[in-house]
């Protein structure tokens, strides 16, 4: 088959998937060569923005009342917590431990079997690109490195990082960010063992950060950490 | 009137753990997207189980949506849409044909959907003209009531191989179109 009728098939495929026409094992190797395929996913994209349309004819009809509450208590329920050990998988191995045990002990003197290489990263870019800042986690200090790649804070504001544990309630403020550069963080042991798994966001927020404990301005840009 | 922007705020909010936010989402989109449900399960205890479960990955996964590209709304009808045809799949697996879920003819919107009339609608319904009146309606019944080939094979009465043909050149036709 020439090039232009694989992606002639690809394209025809990926509508198939789309409208959930393949059987069942067509669907499999489509979903599996999908997981890798970056321009197959682009055409599956291209379908559901495509076909949505289609979905304004349907008329709108009330759910029963009572399914409001049903969605909001299922996600109000509290948090289910990791329990504390799964920290320590969480590090590196015993060299790491010895150097945060140093950290807890002498504050900001570091043992020289400190691992301080960045474990996990994250790339937090605004939906119009101009915003962009490279974040990552190193395990050893529980410590954030964010860097602002392009982009500025708005004058008289200032940009905030929050963390929002997997199944958490509630973001949880890192502290603010440097308007230029780098800003190291350090994320309080309690809730160190969240990021990996979390998602992390910068808002918006007035001069000295949010008055409330919670975001008040607008979510910049959010991500999640990844493997180095 | 609730915009693209709003729905956008909120999904931000939403990434942040805001549950007022999904409250509002849920006030200004449970309703389409109930219809959306619905259409393809056509029985409300399922509909609402199933709507249920897709603002609840709306919470889990706000964050996601941006990859795609999509506006909100697209995403939404995206996810309500495949959690539907998910569970009607679950509900008769590979049986074929069901009957008892005849299509009723959907040309005319109803006077909901008439108000919103969106230049994205017009364009699709103009493409959608362009095609037979029997393709364009498999491609409907496809989309908005998650039809099997065999489902189509059999209101059609023309052989499986061919169905799938004509839906398939029929997507393409639509693309071109659309695309002009």
């Amino acid at each position: 088959m020439s090039e232009s009728e694989d992606e002639h098939d690809d394209d025809a495929l990926a509508a198939e998937y789309v409208l959930h026409l393949l059987d069942d094992d067509e669907r499999r190797a489509f979903e599996a060569r999908l997981a890798m395929d970056r321009e197959l996913q682009v055409l599956v994209w291209s379908w559901e923005a495509r076909l949505s349309s289609l979905s304004d004819t349907v008329e709108a009809v009330e759910p029963s009342k009572t399914l409001r509450n049903r969605v909001l208590q299922s996600v109000g329920e509290p948090p289910a917590r990791r329990p504390a050990q799964a920290f320590w998988a969480w590090l590196a191995g015993g060299a790491v431990a010895a150097g945060l045990l140093l950290f807890v002990l002498f504050g900001e003197t570091f043992g020289p079997e400190a691992n301080l290489t960045v474990a996990f990263q994250a790339e937090l870019a605004s939906e119009d690109g101009s915003q962009v800042m490279v974040a990552g986690v190193i395990p050893a200090t529980h410590e954030i490195v964010i860097e602002r790649v392009s982009g500025t804070v708005p004058e008289g504001r200032v940009h905030e990082l929050w963390l929002i544990a997997e199944g958490a309630d509630a973001p949880v403020s890192l502290g603010l960010l440097e308007n230029q550069g780098i800003t190291r963080i350090r994320v309080p042991d309690d809730i160190a063992p969240g990021v990996r798994t979390g998602t992390i966001a910068v808002s918006e927020e007035p001069p000295g950060g949010s008055p409330s404990g919670a975001p008040t301005g607008p979510i910049v840009a959010a991500a999640q950490f990844n493997d180095v | 009137m609730t915009t693209s922007a709003d729905i956008e705020n909120m999904m931000a909010r939403i990434t942040l753990r805001d549950r007022d936010a999904l409250a509002l989402l849920y006030d200004a989109t449970s309703a389409k997207l109930f219809g959306v449900c619905l259409r393809v399960l056509n029985n409300r205890s399922e509909a609402e189980d199933v709507l249920h479960d897709v603002y609840i990955r709306v919470w889990q996964k706000a964050d996601t949506y941006a990859v795609t590209g999509h506006s909100p709304m697209t995403w939404l009808i995206t996810v309500t849409r495949n959690m539907s045809i998910d569970r009607l799949r679950k509900r008769r697996p590979e049986t074929g044909s069901d009957d008892a879920m005849a299509l009723v003819a959907d040309d005319g919107p109803g006077p909901e959907a008439a108000a919103i009339a969106s230049s994205e609608r017009a364009r699709i319904e103009a493409c959608m003209g362009e095609l037979e009146s029997d393709r364009a309606d498999a491609v409907r019944a496809a989309y908005l009531e998650g039809e099997t080939y065999k489902d189509l094979a059999a209101r059609f009465d023309v052989p499986l191989n061919t169905i799938r043909t004509w839906l398939r050149r029929s997507l393409m036709k639509l693309k071109d179109c659309l695309t002009r």
